[in-house]
């Protein structure tokens, strides 16, 4: 679980909140420069928030975007670096997952490929066997390959243990196929945070002829001469000259970040500090 | 937490016992060679011999007077900027201080260790010094290169310099711009302690006939008694006659002087004795060691609570 209240980092974050159940894959997504960065440094404690709490439950593991590491350590040293510096530590787990994927133990980090580094730091990070993980850009700068590779070995671990992830990234389509909740952030401010499927049931694209007026919550949309086409919160609209079909969650994410002012956070509402 | 900082400072540590062990090994030689020259000198008078010493060693007097400035700088550019600033750049900070240990602690841990390291080279270096130095410099207050070099000034100006060059590295977290800080600071910090030094004591007036201050002492400011025994900065002119023909030169001032002794003035030199070598130690050292704790509260508080 990982509860933020009315988070706020001077100049990169604006009043946040958000609660993200345990166990729940998340996704965090926004536009570069949103605070995603900054949100999940201050969730991992990199950084002391001006003002707000952060809240999670059991120990958490982060990841950090380009997946630093010292590169004139090797391998095994790395490992070392993480049995030394953590309580709780799983040895056999982090060998057999480096020699599923095999890279060598002795090699320099420096000289492993940048497919395999980030595998060296997801491995340094489950190992841990953390109840949390946090993962800042985890994809970036990888071959659509190792993304796969990456994403895939992520899920099965996630799997295997069923802890909470947090993964941010402004490529909506990475996370489609592998998150439970979504977060969107814009502009330092927290527009959306929920569980994808409520979220999906709970808007639609509404389509119909330019003279028709809508009564209904409008995320967004636009207006021609021939046809007027909006993305809506909350029930159908029962008149019968509006088209409406589902939406899909790229769908959603541009229309919350088109309107910043537009929010969906069912359940935080009275909880700002 | 040790084991980290020794694997990621190993090669910091094996070089700085390298080049002290070298040092030691260019001191030890040129004892045992000065020693032996000595011997075979016996002859000649102090003065000579100490000329004679000056002259062979010319090469080891030059890095000797350069240790002083050029240590330390070491120490804070190598040891203390790359500590945070390396981290910084290379974002290794958000990979070590999100493990279990707490930054705060990891921070705690690297002070602590590499301090330790930079007190006990700077002890090494005031050691070795002591052991070489009599051989050819009988002098140890009066030289503020010397002095430097000497007791817990190494160590102070060591530990000064790393949580310096530390500072600089989690205020800039960069390694290059803050090893220029170090440098920078350090070369006013001299300067400044220098000056400063002469206000760690009252100095003794000492009123004499003789041009010279005794050895091995610092001059603070000099001025005249005139026959009444009434100090004055400077003699009237018209006392003495100045020798146009001596010219401007020291001669000229020598016999200038002299001649106003004998009408019954005298010379007055304000100075710091060497009788107060530890006192001037103890003080340098505590506002070093104030101006490293300071570094190091600046440093901790850019180093989040927890990770």
């Amino acid at each position: 679980m990982i509860e933020v209240t009315g988070l706020r980092v001077r100049g990169r974050l604006r009043d946040c909140s958000l609660h993200v159940p345990a166990g729940r894959v998340a996704a965090l997504v926004g536009p570069n420069g949103a605070g995603k960065t900054t949100l999940l440094h201050t969730v991992v404690g990199l950084i002391t928030p001006d003002r707000g709490t952060v809240r999670a439950t059991g120990d958490i593991a982060f990841v950090a975007q380009d997946k630093p590491l010292y590169d004139s350590f090797t391998v095994a040293e790395t490992l070392t670096l993480g049995r030394r510096l953590n309580r709780r530590w799983d040895q056999r787990l982090a060998t057999a997952r480096l020699a599923e994927l095999g890279i060598p133990l002795d090699r320099r980090v420096g000289r492993l490929s940048g497919g395999q580094q980030a595998q060296v730091a997801l491995t340094l990070a489950l190992a841990r066997r953390p109840d949390q993980l946090v993962l800042d850009e985890p994809l970036a700068n990888l071959d659509p390959l190792a993304r796969h590779e990456v994403m895939r070995s992520l899920m099965s671990a996630v799997a295997e243990t069923g802890m909470g992830v947090m993964i941010s990234s402004h490529v909506v389509s990475d996370l489609v196929d592998t998150c439970d909740w979504l977060v969107v952030l814009n502009a330092g401010r927290v527009q959306v945070s929920g569980d994808i499927e409520d979220l999906l049931a709970g808007h639609r694209m509404m389509t119909g002829p330019p003279e028709l007026t809508l009564t209904a919550t409008v995320v967004g949309g636009s207006r021609t001469e021939r046809e007027q086409s909006w993305l809506v919160r909350g029930a159908p609209v029962a008149d019968p000259r509006w088209r409406t079909r589902a939406v899909g969650l790229d769908d959603l994410v541009m229309a919350y970040l088109r309107s910043p002012e537009a929010a969906a956070l069912p359940r935080l509402t009275g909880v700002q500090a | 937490m040790i084991w980290l900082t020794c694997r990621q400072h190993r090669g910091q540590l094996l070089v700085m016992s390298g080049l002290l062990a070298a040092l030691g090994v260019v001191f030890l030689v040129s004892w045992l060679e000065a020693t032996a020259f000595v011997a075979s000198h016996a002859g000649l008078g102090a003065g000579d011999l100490d000329a004679a010493l000056a002259e062979r060693y010319q090469a080891v007097y030059t890095l000797f007077g350069w240790l002083p400035i050029v240590a330390p700088a070491l120490v804070g550019v190598f040891w203390g900027a790359p500590l945070l600033g390396r981290e910084f750049e290379r974002g290794t900070h958000q990979l070590v201080w999100t493990q279990g240990v707490s930054p705060r602690r990891w921070l705690a841990v690297k002070l602590s260790v590499l301090g330790g390291a930079v007190a006990l080279g700077g002890l090494a270096m005031s050691a070795m010094v002591s052991a070489w130095r009599p051989l050819f410099r009988t002098d140890t207050f009066g030289n503020i290169g010397i002095f430097n070099m000497l007791g817990v000034e190494p160590v102070a100006w060591w530990v000064f310099a790393f949580m310096l060059g530390t500072a600089a590295g989690a205020v800039l977290r960069r390694t290059l711009p803050a090893m220029a800080v170090v440098v920078g600071v350090l070369a006013v910090m001299t300067f400044t302690l220098f000056s400063l030094s002469d206000h760690y004591a009252t100095p003794a007036r000492v009123v004499t006939t003789e041009a010279g201050v005794e050895q091995d002492a610092r001059l603070v400011s000099r001025a005249w008694t005139d026959p009444a025994g009434a100090e004055i900065a400077v003699p009237p002119s018209g006392v003495c006659p100045r020798d146009p023909g001596l010219g401007r030169g020291e001669r000229a001032q020598l016999a200038y002087e002299r001649c106003l002794i004998e009408k019954g003035y005298r010379y007055v030199f304000y100075v710091h004795g060497p009788e107060r070598f530890w006192r001037f130690q103890l003080i340098d050292a505590a506002i070093l060691l104030a101006g490293a704790g300071a570094l190091g509260w600046l440093t901790v508080r850019r180093v989040p609570r927890s990770g």
